[in-house]
């Protein structure tokens, strides 16, 4: 009796030290992310949902209905106004996983992923686990929307209404709104199984994990394997666009652009009233326009977008380098130049 | 008239396929605007457009340098169009011409599809109200005389890019008519046509032949020619034509001027078209 008080005695520093391991819960492939990080101590996000489960399903169909078309219906039974006039979320953002590999911005793996998948081509970065993000409008989001960004760097709630009223034009999101929103962003959400680990390394995870003094190492593990911010830094467009970048484009990869991405807005029926299509007459109008110093010349267009007009509140977000890089650039002039003959 | 239908038709169904691959399996935009120049494309609205359509036709151009050739002496219309589902347009206008007003619906019943359907159909139906002093003052008209009704059927196809054809067989039929060598119903085919130069310039024309032993003599076919230039928004049609009417029964029933005399009218279309309900782009 005395020799298992003392044994007893002698765990409670050794658990202090960590030298005794649990058995962490049996993660698999669709563990969220961020209850495997709220387990290794992180604490929830400012953006965390803060309902009960019987709500979460309406909740998740009513942002998804925002999110996809604009609008729902309201807790009040009635049908809501459209959040933005002009735009949806997914004139910009794809909702599914665009970049093969979450660790890195690659514009040209990404457009290889699009067109194997068929995604469009976006200004814009996914849905798909916007909520493990830590940071949003970051780097040069300052320069187009000054002060605006600074508290949508540290609040996904108040990122949101930045892209509602400024980006999309439209109007702030209620409050039931923004937690449908959120609620349908939280069922994008990472889970293991996105983030590319390999049996090795989900193994390491675990093992960092039954071990509490380890958690901190678990968590940076964890995190080399997704983005907690999506880069974006401003391109210029060429000082002479005759001669544009110097790069060489490629033909095809531009078609895919063409479609993938300008197509996704401006064909027949599109969010823009400003139609295209792969015929003739569109790419010789889009061509002719390329050597020109005006706001319709492509790389200008691209580069630093249009901006809202009084009338027509409308506008085209430019594409940051880490979106369309100044090679994807010269391969969409390329297609444009080809097709034009 | 049967056969000048059916030859049309095998023309349309029969042309070789040249338009280009299409992001919807739909093919869009046979016309640009809901005119082709007098008389209807088969164009309708999307849901929620609202189109506001002005329309002026000057004198003849054979009036001369006094009267600016036309220019002096201009008839307008003003058409108010509204989209109540993509494939259904109703619309309202009044007319200075003799005063008249007029309604009209156009749905679609057919669109072109690759593959599938080698051209559009949409069925169309006017009603006009002619309000202006009566026409035979001493006996007075009735109600009844004043009203002028249209079904037409807009069938159209585009080969390609550039060019686009429609078939307009129409019966316009009138409550009175002046004499009695005239047709209360007269049958009439168009034509009309649509050639894209450029992504927003297009050369138009529209032919209207009412059949044979139905009008007065001194009413002919209705002619016209033009231009078109699309911007954001907009669709600015400029024209000639020996039709002075901007509906159905004066263009296709009522044209007294000719091509060779010169009775010419210079005209324009100027539609803005507005978006009253749902998505804004």
């Amino acid at each position: 009796m005395v020799l298992k008080k003392y044994l007893f005695l002698l765990l409670i520093p050794l658990l202090g030290m960590g030298l005794i391991n649990f058995t962490p819960p049996n993660w698999n492939e669709d563990t969220p992310v961020q209850e495997v990080l709220e387990y290794l101590g992180e604490s929830k996000p400012g953006h965390s949902l803060l309902v009960g489960n019987e709500d979460k399903n309406m909740l998740i169909q009513r942002g998804e209905d925002i999110v996809k078309r604009g609008k729902t219906v309201g807790p009040d039974g009635r049908k809501s106004k459209f959040v933005s006039k002009h735009y949806n979320c997914t004139s910009c953002h794809n909702l599914v996983q665009e970049d093969p590999d979450l660790k890195s911005r690659d514009p040209e793996a990404r457009l290889d992923y699009a067109i194997e998948n068929q995604l469009p081509f976006l200004q814009a970065t996914t849905f798909h686990g916007i909520v493990n993000r830590e940071s949003w409008y970051n780097d040069d989001y300052y320069k187009k929307y000054g002060d605006l960004v600074k508290p949508a760097r540290e609040s996904l709630q108040e990122a949101i209404q930045l892209c509602a009223t400024e980006c999309a034009q439209g109007r702030l999101l209620e409050d039931w709104e923004m937690d449908a929103v959120l609620a349908y962003y939280w069922s994008l959400e990472f889970n293991l199984g996105d983030l590319g680990m390999s049996g090795e390394q989900m193994k390491s995870l675990k093992n960092l994990a039954g071990n509490s003094s380890t958690h901190q190492e678990a968590k940076e593990l964890l995190k080399r394997f997704y983005m907690q911010k999506s880069p974006a830094t401003f391109g210029d467009a060429p000082p002479d666009k005759n001669a544009g970048y110097g790069l060489e484009g490629d033909v095809e990869r531009g078609k895919s652009i063409y479609s993938l991405s300008c197509l996704h807005c401006h064909k027949e029926g599109g969010v823009s009233k400003y139609t295209l299509d792969h015929g003739k007459l569109s790419l010789r109008h889009i061509r002719k326009k390329i050597p020109q110093d005006s706001h319709m010349s492509l790389y200008q267009i691209v580069r630093y977008g249009t901006y809202a007009l009084p009338g027509h509140r409308p506008y085209m977000p430019h594409f940051p380098l880490e979106r369309m890089s100044n090679q994807q650039l010269e391969d969409l002039r390329a297609y444009i130049e080809f097709g034009a003959r | 008239m049967k056969k000048v239908f059916l030859l049309g038709l095998v023309f349309l169904c029969t042309f070789p396929e040249l338009s280009v691959a299409q992001e919807s399996p739909f093919v869009q935009g046979i016309f640009r605007g809901s005119r082709v120049i007098n008389g209807h494309s088969l164009e309708t609205l999307r849901a929620g457009e609202f189109e506001f359509l002005i329309s002026h036709r000057f004198g003849t151009v054979n009036s001369g340098a006094r009267e600016l050739w036309g220019l002096d002496q201009a008839t307008m219309r003003l058409g108010f169009d509204y989209g109540v589902a993509d494939w259904l347009t109703i619309g309202v206008g009044r007319s200075t011409f003799e005063k008249t007003y007029d309604g009209f619906l156009k749905f679609r019943l057919l669109k072109q599809k690759e593959g599938s359907s080698p051209i559009s159909i949409s069925g169309f139906t006017s009603i006009a109200l002619r309000s202006a002093e009566d026409l035979d003052p001493v006996r007075g008209e009735f109600f009844d005389n004043r009203l002028f009704y249209t079904y037409q059927f807009l069938i159209g196809r585009k080969f390609g890019e550039r060019f686009s054809l429609q078939l307009m067989p129409s019966l316009v039929h009138r409550n009175y008519v002046a004499t009695l060598v005239e047709s209360n119903d007269v049958f009439a085919l168009g034509v009309a046509g649509r050639v894209r130069v450029t992504k927003n310039f297009a050369l138009t024309g529209e032919y209207y032949y009412p059949f044979e032993d139905q009008l007065a003599t001194g009413f002919h076919p209705s002619l016209s020619l033009g231009f078109e230039i699309e911007t954001n928004g907009h669709v600015f049609q400029i024209h000639l034509s020996n039709s002075r009417g901007m509906i159905e029964k004066f263009f296709i029933t009522e044209t007294t001027g000719t091509w060779g005399n010169g009775d010419i009218h210079i005209g324009f279309n100027m539609a803005r078209i507005f978006k009253l309900k749902g998505r804004w782009y």
